[in-house]
Protein backbone atom coordinates (compact mmCIF):
# COMPACT_ATOMS: atom_id res chain seq x y z
CA UNK A 1 0.00 0.00 0.00
CA UNK A 2 0.98 3.30 -0.85
CA UNK A 3 2.06 6.31 1.74
CA UNK A 4 -1.20 8.57 0.73
CA UNK A 5 -3.27 5.00 1.88
CA UNK A 6 -1.36 4.74 5.28
CA UNK A 7 -1.66 8.77 6.07
CA UNK A 8 -5.35 8.12 4.87
CA UNK A 9 -5.87 4.86 7.03
CA UNK A 10 -7.37 3.28 4.04
CA UNK A 11 -6.65 0.08 2.65
CA UNK A 12 -8.36 -1.43 -0.78
CA UNK A 13 -9.67 -5.17 -0.27
CA UNK A 14 -6.75 -7.13 -1.87
CA UNK A 15 -8.02 -8.50 -4.96
CA UNK A 16 -7.83 -12.22 -6.10
CA UNK A 17 -5.16 -13.51 -8.35
CA UNK A 18 -6.28 -16.58 -10.03
CA UNK A 19 -3.84 -16.32 -13.18
CA UNK A 20 -1.27 -18.77 -11.67
CA UNK A 21 -4.02 -21.68 -10.91
CA UNK A 22 -3.03 -22.86 -14.66
CA UNK A 23 0.43 -23.95 -13.43
CA UNK A 24 -1.25 -26.53 -11.90
CA UNK A 25 -1.18 -29.50 -14.59
CA UNK A 26 2.52 -29.15 -15.04
CA UNK A 27 2.40 -29.76 -11.24
CA UNK A 28 0.10 -32.89 -11.53
CA UNK A 29 2.84 -34.45 -13.72
CA UNK A 30 5.69 -34.00 -11.63
CA UNK A 31 3.49 -34.92 -8.25
CA UNK A 32 2.50 -38.06 -10.09
CA UNK A 33 6.35 -38.64 -11.35
CA UNK A 34 8.25 -38.26 -8.65
CA UNK A 35 5.89 -38.80 -5.48
CA UNK A 36 3.43 -41.25 -7.41
CA UNK A 37 0.07 -38.90 -6.34
CA UNK A 38 -2.34 -38.55 -8.12
CA UNK A 39 -5.30 -35.96 -8.09
CA UNK A 40 -8.60 -36.81 -6.23
CA UNK A 41 -10.46 -34.80 -8.95
CA UNK A 42 -11.50 -33.09 -6.01
CA UNK A 43 -10.92 -29.36 -5.22
CA UNK A 44 -12.36 -26.59 -2.70
CA UNK A 45 -13.22 -23.13 -2.90
CA UNK A 46 -12.76 -21.33 0.40
CA UNK A 47 -14.53 -17.71 0.82
CA UNK A 48 -15.84 -15.27 3.39
CA UNK A 49 -19.60 -15.01 2.62
CA UNK A 50 -20.56 -11.33 2.97
CA UNK A 51 -23.60 -9.29 4.05
CA UNK A 52 -26.63 -8.81 1.65
CA UNK A 53 -28.64 -10.31 -1.12
CA UNK A 54 -26.09 -9.44 -3.66
CA UNK A 55 -23.57 -11.93 -2.46
CA UNK A 56 -26.70 -14.24 -1.53
CA UNK A 57 -27.69 -13.98 -5.54
CA UNK A 58 -23.36 -14.69 -6.63
CA UNK A 59 -23.47 -17.80 -4.88
CA UNK A 60 -26.78 -19.02 -6.31
CA UNK A 61 -25.72 -18.10 -9.83
CA UNK A 62 -21.98 -20.20 -9.49
CA UNK A 63 -24.53 -22.87 -8.11
CA UNK A 64 -26.76 -22.88 -11.03
CA UNK A 65 -24.26 -22.62 -13.51
CA UNK A 66 -22.19 -26.07 -12.25
CA UNK A 67 -25.68 -27.17 -11.92
CA UNK A 68 -24.63 -28.48 -8.59
CA UNK A 69 -27.84 -29.31 -5.77
CA UNK A 70 -27.46 -27.13 -3.14
CA UNK A 71 -26.33 -29.56 0.15
CA UNK A 72 -29.40 -28.42 2.55
CA UNK A 73 -28.73 -28.99 6.22
CA UNK A 74 -25.68 -30.92 5.95
CA UNK A 75 -22.81 -28.47 6.76
CA UNK A 76 -19.34 -29.81 7.38
CA UNK A 77 -19.12 -33.52 5.92
CA UNK A 78 -18.45 -34.40 2.52
CA UNK A 79 -20.58 -35.90 0.49
CA UNK A 80 -18.22 -39.20 -0.06
CA UNK A 81 -20.74 -40.47 -3.30
CA UNK A 82 -21.89 -38.23 -5.89
CA UNK A 83 -18.70 -35.85 -5.55
CA UNK A 84 -16.04 -38.01 -6.10
CA UNK A 85 -15.95 -38.83 -9.78
CA UNK A 86 -18.66 -37.58 -11.84
CA UNK A 87 -19.34 -33.05 -12.38
CA UNK A 88 -20.69 -33.42 -9.06
CA UNK A 89 -20.36 -30.52 -6.90
CA UNK A 90 -21.68 -29.01 -4.00
CA UNK A 91 -22.35 -25.19 -2.29
CA UNK A 92 -22.01 -26.22 1.62
CA UNK A 93 -24.79 -24.92 3.58
CA UNK A 94 -23.50 -22.65 6.40
CA UNK A 95 -19.69 -21.91 7.60
CA UNK A 96 -16.75 -24.15 8.76
CA UNK A 97 -15.74 -23.31 12.23
CA UNK A 98 -14.10 -20.06 11.33
CA UNK A 99 -16.79 -18.90 9.32
CA UNK A 100 -15.81 -19.85 5.74
CA UNK A 101 -17.90 -21.58 3.17
CA UNK A 102 -16.61 -24.07 0.87
CA UNK A 103 -17.75 -24.94 -2.94
CA UNK A 104 -16.48 -28.11 -3.51
CA UNK A 105 -16.10 -29.07 -6.84
CA UNK A 106 -15.31 -32.65 -8.41
CA UNK A 107 -14.50 -33.17 -12.24
CA UNK A 108 -13.99 -36.16 -14.69
CA UNK A 109 -10.07 -35.08 -15.26
CA UNK A 110 -7.89 -32.58 -13.98
CA UNK A 111 -7.76 -30.34 -16.27
CA UNK A 112 -11.70 -29.94 -16.28
CA UNK A 113 -11.56 -29.76 -12.58
CA UNK A 114 -9.13 -26.59 -12.52
CA UNK A 115 -10.92 -25.04 -15.04
CA UNK A 116 -14.26 -25.48 -13.15
CA UNK A 117 -12.16 -23.94 -10.32
CA UNK A 118 -11.14 -21.27 -12.18
CA UNK A 119 -14.63 -20.54 -13.81
CA UNK A 120 -16.01 -20.27 -9.79
CA UNK A 121 -13.21 -17.74 -8.72
CA UNK A 122 -13.66 -15.53 -11.88
CA UNK A 123 -17.54 -15.85 -11.01
CA UNK A 124 -16.87 -14.35 -7.51
CA UNK A 125 -14.24 -11.71 -8.90
CA UNK A 126 -16.56 -10.75 -11.82
CA UNK A 127 -19.10 -10.08 -9.72
CA UNK A 128 -16.95 -7.50 -7.06
CA UNK A 129 -16.48 -10.67 -4.25
CA UNK A 130 -12.66 -11.19 -5.29
CA UNK A 131 -11.48 -10.04 -2.11
CA UNK A 132 -13.89 -12.37 -0.33
CA UNK A 133 -11.72 -15.64 -1.95
CA UNK A 134 -9.63 -16.95 0.72
CA UNK A 135 -8.06 -20.17 -0.93
CA UNK A 136 -8.41 -23.17 -3.19
CA UNK A 137 -7.32 -26.26 -2.33
CA UNK A 138 -6.91 -29.27 -4.41
CA UNK A 139 -7.01 -32.99 -3.02
CA UNK A 140 -3.97 -35.59 -4.31
CA UNK A 141 -3.43 -39.26 -3.55
CA UNK A 142 -1.23 -42.26 -3.76
CA UNK A 143 -1.69 -43.34 -7.40
CA UNK A 144 -1.96 -46.93 -5.65
CA UNK A 145 -4.98 -46.41 -3.83
CA UNK A 146 -7.62 -45.38 -5.93
CA UNK A 147 -10.50 -43.79 -4.55
CA UNK A 148 -9.06 -43.07 -1.11
CA UNK A 149 -9.09 -39.99 0.39
CA UNK A 150 -6.31 -37.21 0.11
CA UNK A 151 -2.98 -37.27 1.67
CA UNK A 152 -1.61 -34.40 0.08
CA UNK A 153 -3.30 -31.21 -0.69
CA UNK A 154 -2.16 -28.37 -2.64
CA UNK A 155 -3.37 -24.65 -1.51
CA UNK A 156 -3.85 -22.11 -3.64
CA UNK A 157 -3.51 -18.15 -1.63
CA UNK A 158 -5.54 -15.74 -3.66
CA UNK A 159 -4.12 -12.64 -2.78
CA UNK A 160 -0.86 -14.01 -2.77
CA UNK A 161 -0.97 -15.48 -6.28
CA UNK A 162 0.94 -18.84 -4.55
CA UNK A 163 0.67 -22.37 -3.67
CA UNK A 164 1.91 -23.73 -0.85
CA UNK A 165 1.70 -27.93 -0.15
CA UNK A 166 -0.50 -29.19 3.35
CA UNK A 167 -0.01 -32.90 3.98
CA UNK A 168 -1.77 -33.32 7.16
CA UNK A 169 -0.98 -36.09 9.30
CA UNK A 170 -3.69 -37.72 11.83
CA UNK A 171 -5.09 -34.99 14.38
CA UNK A 172 -3.91 -31.41 13.82
CA UNK A 173 -0.60 -32.39 12.93
CA UNK A 174 1.42 -32.12 10.08
CA UNK A 175 3.79 -33.60 7.58
CA UNK A 176 6.84 -30.37 7.42
CA UNK A 177 8.89 -32.64 6.54
CA UNK A 178 7.12 -34.34 3.28
CA UNK A 179 5.49 -30.37 2.73
CA UNK A 180 9.26 -28.83 2.46
CA UNK A 181 10.03 -31.70 -0.51
CA UNK A 182 7.25 -30.85 -2.05
CA UNK A 183 8.30 -27.24 -2.19
CA UNK A 184 11.58 -27.81 -3.77
CA UNK A 185 10.14 -30.67 -5.70
CA UNK A 186 7.15 -28.28 -7.26
CA UNK A 187 8.85 -25.30 -7.46
CA UNK A 188 9.46 -25.23 -11.25
CA UNK A 189 6.27 -25.65 -11.59
CA UNK A 190 4.27 -23.62 -9.15
CA UNK A 191 4.51 -20.21 -7.47
CA UNK A 192 5.31 -21.52 -4.08
CA UNK A 193 4.37 -19.34 -1.22
CA UNK A 194 8.14 -18.29 0.19
CA UNK A 195 6.84 -16.86 3.70
CA UNK A 196 6.26 -20.34 5.42
CA UNK A 197 4.11 -18.26 8.31
CA UNK A 198 1.56 -18.12 5.56
CA UNK A 199 1.39 -21.77 5.13
CA UNK A 200 -1.26 -22.15 7.38
CA UNK A 201 -2.70 -25.38 8.47
CA UNK A 202 -6.32 -26.47 7.36
CA UNK A 203 -7.65 -29.27 8.94
CA UNK A 204 -11.16 -31.09 8.55
CA UNK A 205 -10.96 -30.04 4.67
CA UNK A 206 -14.09 -30.60 3.04
CA UNK A 207 -12.21 -31.78 0.59
CA UNK A 208 -11.12 -35.65 -0.36
CA UNK B 1 -10.60 -6.94 -16.67
CA UNK B 2 -13.22 -4.17 -15.21
CA UNK B 3 -14.45 -5.53 -12.07
CA UNK B 4 -17.13 -3.68 -9.74
CA UNK B 5 -16.16 -3.43 -6.09
CA UNK B 6 -18.79 -4.14 -4.22
CA UNK B 7 -16.73 -2.03 -0.91
CA UNK B 8 -17.83 1.11 -1.10
CA UNK B 9 -15.02 3.89 -0.37
CA UNK B 10 -15.77 6.50 2.33
CA UNK B 11 -14.99 9.83 1.09
CA UNK B 12 -15.77 11.96 3.73
CA UNK B 13 -13.86 10.05 6.13
CA UNK B 14 -10.52 10.22 3.73
CA UNK B 15 -11.31 14.17 3.40
CA UNK B 16 -11.79 14.36 7.29
CA UNK B 17 -8.56 13.10 7.71
CA UNK B 18 -6.69 14.65 5.36
CA UNK B 19 -7.91 18.10 6.65
CA UNK B 20 -6.43 17.39 10.43
CA UNK B 21 -3.08 15.83 8.54
CA UNK B 22 -3.29 19.34 6.73
CA UNK B 23 -4.04 21.40 9.77
CA UNK B 24 -1.36 19.35 12.18
CA UNK B 25 1.63 19.77 9.14
CA UNK B 26 0.63 23.46 9.00
CA UNK B 27 1.06 23.53 13.01
CA UNK B 28 4.14 22.48 13.27
CA UNK B 29 5.85 24.35 10.00
CA UNK B 30 4.30 27.42 12.41
CA UNK B 31 5.91 26.61 15.53
CA UNK B 32 9.24 25.50 13.76
CA UNK B 33 9.41 28.64 12.08
CA UNK B 34 9.06 30.66 15.30
CA UNK B 35 11.56 28.81 17.03
CA UNK B 36 14.21 29.79 14.35
CA UNK B 37 12.71 33.32 14.67
CA UNK B 38 13.68 32.77 18.11
CA UNK B 39 17.05 32.12 17.53
CA UNK B 40 15.87 29.22 20.58
CA UNK B 41 18.95 26.69 21.67
CA UNK B 42 17.24 24.10 20.05
CA UNK B 43 19.96 21.21 20.07
CA UNK B 44 19.08 20.26 23.36
CA UNK B 45 15.34 19.54 23.33
CA UNK B 46 15.90 18.11 19.60
CA UNK B 47 17.78 15.79 21.02
CA UNK B 48 15.64 15.02 23.87
CA UNK B 49 12.40 14.83 21.73
CA UNK B 50 14.22 12.87 19.01
CA UNK B 51 15.00 10.24 21.79
CA UNK B 52 11.54 9.88 22.94
CA UNK B 53 10.40 9.46 19.34
CA UNK B 54 12.84 6.83 18.24
CA UNK B 55 12.02 4.63 21.93
CA UNK B 56 8.28 5.08 21.07
CA UNK B 57 8.92 4.09 17.06
CA UNK B 58 10.87 1.24 17.33
CA UNK B 59 10.40 0.02 20.83
CA UNK B 60 6.55 0.87 20.38
CA UNK B 61 5.53 -3.37 20.22
CA UNK B 62 8.11 -4.18 23.08
CA UNK B 63 6.97 -1.67 25.26
CA UNK B 64 3.05 -2.10 24.54
CA UNK B 65 3.22 -5.56 25.39
CA UNK B 66 5.16 -5.47 28.77
CA UNK B 67 2.91 -2.67 30.14
CA UNK B 68 0.01 -4.97 29.57
CA UNK B 69 1.34 -8.09 30.11
CA UNK B 70 0.97 -9.50 26.64
CA UNK B 71 2.78 -12.47 26.50
CA UNK B 72 3.58 -13.84 23.22
CA UNK B 73 1.48 -17.35 22.28
CA UNK B 74 2.78 -20.05 20.05
CA UNK B 75 0.81 -21.68 17.53
CA UNK B 76 0.57 -24.49 19.75
CA UNK B 77 -0.29 -22.42 23.06
CA UNK B 78 -3.39 -20.76 21.14
CA UNK B 79 -4.24 -22.83 17.55
CA UNK B 80 -7.43 -21.54 17.01
CA UNK B 81 -6.60 -17.73 17.75
CA UNK B 82 -3.63 -18.14 15.26
CA UNK B 83 -5.63 -20.09 12.51
CA UNK B 84 -8.56 -17.02 13.35
CA UNK B 85 -5.42 -14.68 12.41
CA UNK B 86 -3.85 -17.02 9.90
CA UNK B 87 -7.49 -16.45 7.54
CA UNK B 88 -7.45 -12.83 8.17
CA UNK B 89 -4.26 -12.00 7.05
CA UNK B 90 -4.22 -14.62 3.93
CA UNK B 91 -7.84 -12.45 2.82
CA UNK B 92 -6.03 -9.20 3.70
CA UNK B 93 -2.37 -10.21 1.88
CA UNK B 94 -0.65 -8.82 5.10
CA UNK B 95 2.29 -10.84 6.75
CA UNK B 96 1.46 -12.49 9.88
CA UNK B 97 1.80 -10.15 13.15
CA UNK B 98 3.23 -11.62 15.93
CA UNK B 99 0.34 -13.04 18.42
CA UNK B 100 -0.29 -12.44 22.11
CA UNK B 101 -2.83 -12.81 25.09
CA UNK B 102 -2.74 -10.66 28.15
CA UNK B 103 -3.46 -12.24 31.34
CA UNK B 104 -6.14 -9.88 32.41
CA UNK B 105 -9.70 -9.60 32.46
CA UNK B 106 -10.62 -6.01 30.82
CA UNK B 107 -12.29 -7.33 27.78
CA UNK B 108 -9.59 -5.20 24.96
CA UNK B 109 -7.53 -6.35 22.32
CA UNK B 110 -4.57 -4.20 20.88
CA UNK B 111 -2.42 -3.74 17.46
CA UNK B 112 1.09 -2.07 17.96
CA UNK B 113 4.54 -1.76 16.16
CA UNK B 114 6.03 -0.02 13.68
CA UNK B 115 5.33 -1.59 10.47
CA UNK B 116 3.91 -4.75 9.31
CA UNK B 117 6.29 -7.09 10.17
CA UNK B 118 6.87 -6.03 13.39
CA UNK B 119 3.35 -5.65 13.83
CA UNK B 120 1.97 -7.41 17.19
CA UNK B 121 -1.95 -8.12 17.82
CA UNK B 122 -2.51 -9.16 21.33
CA UNK B 123 -6.45 -10.17 22.72
CA UNK B 124 -7.23 -10.15 26.35
CA UNK B 125 -8.23 -13.42 28.23
CA UNK B 126 -11.35 -11.19 29.15
CA UNK B 127 -12.29 -10.70 25.45
CA UNK B 128 -11.87 -14.35 24.69
CA UNK B 129 -13.62 -15.33 27.54
CA UNK B 130 -16.92 -12.73 26.92
CA UNK B 131 -17.42 -12.21 23.07
CA UNK B 132 -18.13 -15.25 20.48
CA UNK B 133 -15.87 -16.61 17.97
CA UNK B 134 -17.30 -14.54 15.25
CA UNK B 135 -16.73 -11.29 17.54
CA UNK B 136 -13.33 -11.95 18.35
CA UNK B 137 -12.21 -12.34 14.73
CA UNK B 138 -14.47 -8.78 14.08
CA UNK B 139 -12.04 -7.39 17.08
CA UNK B 140 -8.86 -9.49 15.26
CA UNK B 141 -10.06 -8.08 11.85
CA UNK B 142 -10.33 -4.12 13.62
CA UNK B 143 -7.10 -4.51 15.09
CA UNK B 144 -4.92 -6.14 11.99
CA UNK B 145 -6.98 -2.79 10.00
CA UNK B 146 -4.46 -0.43 12.31
CA UNK B 147 -1.78 -2.35 11.62
CA UNK B 148 -2.37 -2.63 7.66
CA UNK B 149 -2.96 1.44 8.13
CA UNK B 150 0.39 1.66 9.76
CA UNK B 151 -1.15 3.67 12.59
CA UNK B 152 1.69 3.10 14.93
CA UNK B 153 4.43 5.37 12.57
CA UNK B 154 1.83 7.85 11.73
CA UNK B 155 0.67 8.38 14.87
CA UNK B 156 4.04 8.97 16.53
CA UNK B 157 5.29 10.92 13.71
CA UNK B 158 2.29 13.29 14.36
CA UNK B 159 2.51 13.10 17.79
CA UNK B 160 6.49 13.99 17.32
CA UNK B 161 6.33 17.75 17.40
CA UNK B 162 3.61 17.35 20.12
CA UNK B 163 5.79 15.85 22.31
CA UNK B 164 8.90 18.79 21.78
CA UNK B 165 6.24 21.46 22.55
CA UNK B 166 5.52 19.93 25.63
CA UNK B 167 9.52 19.68 26.62
CA UNK B 168 9.82 22.91 25.72
CA UNK B 169 6.48 24.57 27.45
CA UNK B 170 8.26 22.44 30.71
CA UNK B 171 11.54 22.97 30.26
CA UNK B 172 10.97 27.01 30.00
CA UNK B 173 8.57 26.79 32.69
CA UNK B 174 11.02 24.97 34.88
CA UNK B 175 13.87 27.68 34.18
CA UNK B 176 11.46 30.58 34.76
CA UNK B 177 10.50 29.13 38.00
CA UNK B 178 13.88 27.97 39.57
CA UNK B 179 16.54 30.37 37.23
CA UNK B 180 14.37 32.94 37.14
CA UNK B 181 13.86 34.36 33.16
CA UNK B 182 16.79 35.56 31.56
CA UNK B 183 19.00 33.00 32.39
CA UNK B 184 19.25 34.11 36.81
CA UNK B 185 20.33 37.75 36.18
CA UNK B 186 17.52 40.00 37.66
CA UNK B 187 19.59 42.87 37.15
CA UNK B 188 16.53 44.82 35.40
CA UNK B 189 18.70 47.43 34.11
CA UNK B 190 20.35 44.77 31.82
CA UNK B 191 18.63 45.77 28.01
CA UNK B 192 19.47 41.99 26.81
CA UNK B 193 18.21 40.30 29.90
CA UNK B 194 15.36 42.15 29.35
CA UNK B 195 14.86 40.87 25.73
CA UNK B 196 15.40 37.70 26.95
CA UNK B 197 13.27 37.23 29.45
CA UNK B 198 10.40 38.47 26.69
CA UNK B 199 11.70 36.10 24.38
CA UNK B 200 11.72 33.12 26.69
CA UNK B 201 7.91 33.88 27.99
CA UNK B 202 6.95 34.37 24.20
CA UNK B 203 8.48 31.35 23.68
CA UNK B 204 6.54 29.50 26.88
CA UNK B 205 2.94 30.80 25.66
CA UNK B 206 3.94 29.75 22.16
CA UNK B 207 5.05 26.35 22.80
CA UNK B 208 1.79 25.87 25.52
CA UNK B 209 -0.43 27.29 22.79
CA UNK B 210 1.10 25.12 20.02
CA UNK B 211 1.04 21.83 22.25
CA UNK B 212 -2.74 22.19 23.21
CA UNK B 213 -3.69 22.85 19.70
CA UNK B 214 -1.69 19.74 18.16
CA UNK B 215 -2.84 17.53 21.12
CA UNK B 216 -6.49 18.20 19.95
CA UNK B 217 -5.73 17.50 16.30
CA UNK B 218 -3.47 14.54 17.28
CA UNK B 219 -6.74 13.13 19.28
CA UNK B 220 -9.04 13.93 16.18
CA UNK B 221 -6.60 12.00 13.93
CA UNK B 222 -6.61 9.10 16.06
CA UNK B 223 -10.55 9.04 16.25
CA UNK B 224 -10.85 9.35 12.37
CA UNK B 225 -8.32 6.35 12.72
CA UNK B 226 -10.67 4.38 14.60
CA UNK B 227 -13.38 4.65 12.30
CA UNK B 228 -10.73 4.16 9.23
CA UNK B 229 -9.97 0.87 11.46
CA UNK B 230 -13.30 -0.39 11.80
CA UNK B 231 -14.45 -0.17 8.55
CA UNK B 232 -11.68 -2.01 6.74
CA UNK B 233 -12.03 -4.53 9.60
CA UNK B 234 -15.67 -4.78 9.23
CA UNK B 235 -15.09 -4.67 5.17
CA UNK B 236 -12.47 -7.50 6.07
CA UNK B 237 -14.97 -10.23 7.78
CA UNK B 238 -18.07 -8.87 5.30
CA UNK B 239 -20.23 -8.28 8.17
CA UNK B 240 -20.31 -4.83 9.61
CA UNK B 241 -22.84 -5.89 12.12
CA UNK B 242 -20.82 -8.46 13.82
CA UNK B 243 -18.19 -6.16 14.53
CA UNK B 244 -20.50 -3.99 15.79
CA UNK B 245 -22.25 -6.34 17.98
CA UNK B 246 -18.30 -7.23 19.16
CA UNK B 247 -18.51 -3.00 20.02
CA UNK B 248 -21.27 -3.30 21.85
CA UNK B 249 -20.54 -5.86 23.74
CA UNK B 250 -17.00 -4.72 24.70
CA UNK B 251 -18.21 -1.07 25.65
CA UNK B 252 -20.56 -2.31 27.49
CA UNK B 253 -18.34 -4.49 29.93
CA UNK B 254 -15.42 -1.60 29.87
CA UNK B 255 -17.64 0.33 32.12
CA UNK B 256 -18.89 -2.08 34.90
CA UNK B 257 -14.70 -2.70 35.28
CA UNK B 258 -13.85 -1.28 38.69
CA UNK B 259 -11.15 2.03 37.31
CA UNK B 260 -8.29 0.90 39.44
CA UNK B 261 -7.41 -1.03 36.24
CA UNK B 262 -8.63 0.90 34.11
CA UNK B 263 -6.98 3.76 35.05
CA UNK B 264 -3.24 1.88 34.55
CA UNK B 265 -4.14 1.10 30.86
CA UNK B 266 -4.85 4.63 30.20
CA UNK B 267 -1.51 5.75 28.67
CA UNK B 268 -1.93 2.70 26.17
CA UNK B 269 -5.14 3.64 24.51
CA UNK B 270 -4.62 4.68 21.10
CA UNK B 271 -4.96 1.45 19.34
CA UNK B 272 -7.12 -0.24 21.82
CA UNK B 273 -10.31 -2.05 19.65
CA UNK B 274 -12.15 0.02 22.93
CA UNK B 275 -10.77 2.83 25.00
CA UNK B 276 -9.85 1.91 28.75
CA UNK B 277 -11.86 4.69 30.02
CA UNK B 278 -15.58 5.22 29.83
CA UNK B 279 -16.50 7.51 28.46
CA UNK B 280 -17.80 9.67 30.82
CA UNK B 281 -18.87 13.57 31.18
CA UNK B 282 -16.02 14.71 32.83
CA UNK B 283 -14.57 13.54 29.29
CA UNK B 284 -14.59 15.80 26.55
CA UNK B 285 -15.42 14.10 23.12
CA UNK B 286 -12.71 16.62 21.80
CA UNK B 287 -9.90 15.19 23.75
CA UNK B 288 -11.12 11.35 23.32
CA UNK B 289 -9.08 8.95 21.47
CA UNK B 290 -11.79 7.06 20.28
CA UNK B 291 -14.89 8.08 19.01
CA UNK B 292 -18.24 7.45 20.74
CA UNK B 293 -19.66 4.13 20.58
CA UNK B 294 -22.69 5.57 18.51
CA UNK B 295 -20.94 7.21 16.21
CA UNK B 296 -19.22 3.77 15.00
CA UNK B 297 -22.27 1.94 15.38
CA UNK B 298 -23.71 4.19 12.78
CA UNK B 299 -21.32 4.12 10.63
CA UNK B 300 -21.08 0.32 10.74
CA UNK B 301 -24.64 0.20 10.10
CA UNK B 302 -24.41 2.40 7.01
CA UNK B 303 -21.79 0.16 5.76
CA UNK B 304 -23.80 -2.69 5.92
CA UNK B 305 -26.91 -0.84 4.37
CA UNK B 306 -24.71 -0.28 1.81
CA UNK B 307 -23.60 -3.58 1.23
CA UNK B 308 -26.66 -5.23 1.47
CA UNK B 309 -27.95 -2.83 -1.49
CA UNK B 310 -24.50 -4.36 -3.36
CA UNK B 311 -23.19 -1.07 -3.92
CA UNK B 312 -21.03 -0.61 -7.00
Amino acid sequence: MGFLDALLGRTKPAEANLDKLFGLPGARITLEASEALTPTLQAGVCFKPATGQAFAATEQEIAGLLDLPADDGDSSAPADTATASGSGAKLSEGADEFGYRWIVVGAPDFDTLVTRVHFVNSTMKDNGYGPTLLCSVFGFHPATSPGAPATTYLVYLFKRGTFYPFVPTGRERRDNEGELRLKALLSEDLAIEPDLDRWFPLWNLPVR
Amino acid sequence: MATRSRFPVDRGLTARMLTTVFLLGLLYAVFVTVLVLLHVQLAFILVLAFGILFVQYFFSDKIALYSMGGKVVTREQEPHLHAVVDRLVAMANMPKPTVAVAQTDIPNAFATGRDQKHAVVCVTYGLLRRLDEPEVEAVLAHELSHVAHRDVAVMTIASFLGILAGLLTRVLAYAGLFGGFGGGNRNNNNNAGGQLVLIEMGMLVVSAVIYAISFILIRTLSRYRELAADRSGAILIGQPAILASALVKVSGEMSRIPTRDLRAAEHFNAFYFAPALAQGASLSSLFATHPPLQKRLDQLARLDAEMHRGAA
